[in-house]
């Protein structure tokens, strides 16, 4: 049986965060992952809190967080160490070449694949939305030809409307050599730019804005996969500033952020195995000893003082439901929060401003991330909770989800 | 076990569409012309075995199964992938090239029953090599095929004395450690009898069947599936396991035998075979590994095969050498080498599977490293060709660690 100082199960956001922070701290730390990082799909922008629960946008994430009831997550956790965590993850990121911006105190506005404006906290130099945006006369929207999810064209109808109708705007279409089979993707046209006929031939299309101050590009996020290498590449050479765009699935720039985190991860001596799911753990009194995982046609068992669970909630099957209103938590079979009665279910308009009932089903925690019951006891003592596992909170609604995946990430690691 | 896992073709419709298994394609990367996991194996496949209906760019996957370990849901995606290539090859006729690159086995036996079959083999594969033969039979001419050892491991181990005991394992070399690098067979054998086991062989064992799979020989390599779990069935009621050091061989006799035709004896039998390391691991668990090391002053790269990380039980073979004094192991964690098998063996598909290892080429270009371990035959080879560097199979250090 191996045993570490640490095991942590999952490897979203949350769970890269916990294993490098306890890594970094010094601990032996095994990585217990299914799947790929789900940061394949999520555009690796760090939102803290975006909207209150009234649906208002928040200026200042900080200010916004103080006001949260005391069941949400960030209340458990506590300002100073959100605050901590965000300066772990900005001094990682630039560790590892693709330095984040912003802080608590501010919103980001990224523009989306369709011209609305997003709210987030922490963002690449790429994606940092309004601070290359502002005070711009003229906004160039450049789709890339035959890349489907971009539509350069609606895009400028939606910036006119969140930018303002007196900038000047206008659209052009890159040309690549990745057309004739089948339809692109952002990380097709990212791993072309990685390489140096990519950054030539794209840079040579955009000369036309050739050190025009007062102009922004904005492109799909297809700046390379490596870090900021193609950014900064690209922005040299054209001296205009560009932006990238949030878009669907697949996330370049998310897996950028998780190229990143693997590297630092092996760096810091993280065992990481792949293609294990876990299954279930014996716990005596309130004490694990261990946890169960699939390796292919049997089992094999790990141990460790400490678990971090980072199973990605509902979304991720770190909660299931077989049966109505008795939602599980499958490993530890720890209590989960949910409202009650079925009316309070969903909220049966899907885009509203009303949060949906189903979406804070979770696991409550004590201040130390620690499970707890309906009464507030501790569960168990050498477990504890992070990410979209957690309850209490509406990621979707208030946008907040690597927000507190990050800081429960990082407080996990230091208790 | 999750039901999902126990046959391919139910696992299609727990596809969500997330895209995890396309950005984690390999083929995808080096190419546009392949439409990709998600569109060829689950959502296609969901149509393809109730019509008469082809994907055409099904062709370029090389099984490596990143797709299988990037997919959050329990899609068995490359197995979808092979099940179609099968079922299309039922009613179309295959390349030249395919018979010659699936029966590895009958092509080794071949050469065995010829006196001095194996040098003349070499020998004329390098003439046919230089005579543009393989290019005509649209086997990539630019690459060596394996060479043939003077003597296969089973030969080897008719003449070999080994300690007697209790302890039995059944060794599985597979064709490639038979026929071409006996080597790292006689090293598992010497491993096993350093730590009171004696090692069984069972010449009724067939090739476990991965190549054909990959070429679409499906019913062929179902037979295969069937002797061999047979086989296997019966150590496992005399209650000795069954080890391959092949990682793509162990895969196929414990997991994709199930996925594939989904019968509850395969899942019996997988459960009755283990990959070597993991057999050794699982052995220090309980206290009963030999752990009086040699130093052996060598600094180790890594490349850990696609087939073995979808295993799921880590490297095991790492965490073993790194407690031989003197090893030091980095992983490589540069992907898939680009070969899958006979994929880059293919003279369509060299190129491509060459900008696949290219990433992991420039990681051993420039490693200090004093050597490269790889646990899987074709991996080595596709290393070697890709480096020059030529690896070898852990086993083998472990074995120099027992002053073997
Ligand atoms: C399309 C999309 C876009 C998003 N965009 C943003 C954004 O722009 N900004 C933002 O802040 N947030 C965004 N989010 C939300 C954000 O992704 C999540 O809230 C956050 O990343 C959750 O991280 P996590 O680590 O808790 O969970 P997850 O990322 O879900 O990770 C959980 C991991 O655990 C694994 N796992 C589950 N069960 C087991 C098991 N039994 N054994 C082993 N492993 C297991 C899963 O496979 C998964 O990889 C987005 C989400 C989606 C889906
Ligand atoms: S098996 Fe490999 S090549 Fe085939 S689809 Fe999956 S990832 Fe791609
Ligand atoms: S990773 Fe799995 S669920 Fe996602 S698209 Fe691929 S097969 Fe479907």
């Amino acid at each position: 049986m191996k045993h570490t100082d640490v095991i942590v199960i999952g490897s979203g956001l949350a769970g890269l965060t916990a294993a490098l922070a306890s890594a970094r701290q010094g601990k032996s730390v095994t990585l217990l992952s299914y799947g790929s990082s789900s940061l394949s799909l999520n555009s690796g922008l760090i939102d803290f809190l975006g909207y209150d629960d009234s649906h208002k946008a928040v200026k200042s994430p900080r200010e916004g967080i103080m006001g949260l009831p005391e069941t949400h997550p960030y209340s458990k956790i506590g300002m100073e160490e959100i605050a901590e965590a965000v300066d772990f993850f900005r001094d990682f990121a630039k560790e590892y070449h693709m330095p984040y911006h912003g802080s608590l105190d501010k919103q980001i506005l990224v523009p989306t694949a369709v011209g609305t404006l997003k709210p987030t906290c922490l963002a690449p130099h790429s994606l940092a939305g309004s601070e290359s945006l502002e005070g711009k006369k003229k906004i160039v929207v450049a789709g890339i030809r035959g890349l489907k999810d971009f539509y350069a064209d609606i895009m400028v109808e939606n910036l006119k409307k969140s930018l303002g109708d007196d900038l000047a705007y206008e659209t052009i279409e890159i040309e690549t050599p990745l057309t004739g089979g089948r339809d692109i993707t952002t990380l097709d046209v990212a791993r072309w730019l990685d390489t140096p006929e990519g950054v030539d031939s794209f840079s040579k299309q955009l000369l036309a804005y050739k050190g025009k101050k007062d102009t922004a590009v904005i492109v799909p996020q297809v700046l390379g996969t490596k870090g900021h290498a193609c950014y900064l590449t690209v922005s040299s050479r054209i001296e205009t500033d560009i932006v990238e765009t949030t878009g669907l699935p697949p996330s370049t720039n998310g897996l950028r952020l998780n190229a990143m985190f693997r590297q630092a991860l092996r760096d810091n001596n993280v065992e990481i195995v792949e293609n294990t799911k876990v299954i279930g753990s014996k716990c005596e009194g309130k004490a694990c000893k261990c946890v169960i995982a699939e390796a292919g046609v049997r089992e094999k068992t790990y141990t460790a003082d400490k678990y971090i669970l980072a199973t990605g909630g509902f979304y991720s099957g770190g909660i299931t439901m077989r049966s109505f209103d008795q939602p599980e938590e499958p490993i530890f079979h720890l209590p989960v929060y949910s409202v009650k009665g079925e009316e309070n279910w969903s909220n049966e308009q899907l885009f509203s401003d009303k949060p949906q009932g189903y979406a804070k089903t979770g696991i409550m925690t004590d201040e130390t991330l620690r499970p707890v019951d309906e009464q507030g006891q501790h569960v168990l003592e050498n477990v504890f909770v992070v990410g979209r596992d957690l309850g209490g909170y509406d990621l979707c609604f208030e946008h907040s989800g690597n927000g507190v995946a990050l800081a429960s990430g990082y407080k996990a690691a230091k208790m | 076990m999750s039901e999902e896992k126990d046959k391919a073709i139910y696992s299609a419709d727990h596809c969500l569409s997330c895209t995890s298994c396309m950005s984690s394609c390999p083929v995808m990367e080096a190419t546009q012309e392949y439409r990709g996991p998600k569109l060829v194996g689950p959502a296609h496949s969901r149509m393809h075995f109730s019509q008469e209906d082809y994907e055409d760019s099904l062709d370029f996957c090389s099984n490596c199964k990143s797709c299988d370990r990037a997919c959050p849901s329990g899609v068995a995606v490359s197995t979808l992938n092979m099940l179609q290539r099968g079922e299309y090859y039922r009613t179309h006729p295959h390349k030249q090239r395919d018979q010659m690159l699936a029966h590895g086995e009958d092509m080794g036996k071949l050469v065995r029953s010829l006196p001095f079959g194996a040098a003349c083999a070499n020998l004329g594969m390098k003439i046919g090599k230089s005579l543009g033969v393989f290019g005509m039979l649209g086997i990539a001419g630019k690459r060596d095929m394996p060479s043939y050892a003077s003597q296969s491991f089973y030969s080897w181990f008719k003449g070999y004395k080994q300690q007697p005991s209790d302890k039995k394992v059944v060794f599985f070399p597979g064709c490639f450690i038979n026929d071409n690098e006996p080597q790292v067979g006689i090293a598992f054998v010497k491993v096993m009898q350093k730590n009171g086991y004696e090692v069984l062989v069972d010449q009724k064992f067939n090739c476990c069947g991965s190549p054909m799979v990959v070429t679409g020989y499906l019913d062929e390599a179902k037979e295969h599936a069937h002797n061999n779990v047979a086989r296997i069935l019966e150590w496992k009621a005399k209650g000795i396991p069954v080890i391959a050091c092949c990682t793509s061989c162990s895969l196929m006799l414990k997991e994709e035998y199930g996925e594939l035709f989904g019968e509850d004896e395969m899942h019996e039998a997988g459960a009755n075979v283990y990959d070597a390391f993991e057999y050794l691991a699982i052995m220090e668990e309980k206290g009963e590994l030999n752990t009086s090391f040699k130093e052996v002053k060598e600094s180790l790269m890594y490349h850990v095969p696609c087939h073995l990380k979808s295993q799921g039980f880590g490297t095991p073979a790492k965490d073993i050498l790194e407690e031989v004094p003197g090893v030091s192991v980095e992983l490589a964690d540069a992907g898939c080498c680009g070969i899958s098998g006979n994929f880059g063996f293919k003279d369509d598909k060299y190129e491509i599977s060459m900008k696949v290892g290219a990433k992991l080429f420039e990681r051993i270009n420039i490693s200090q490293a004093d050597e490269v371990i790889c646990d899987c035959g074709t991996c080595r080879m596709q290393i070697n060709h890709g480096t020059q560097v030529k690896p070898c199979h852990p086993i083998e250090i472990l074995a120099k660690a027992y002053g073997e």
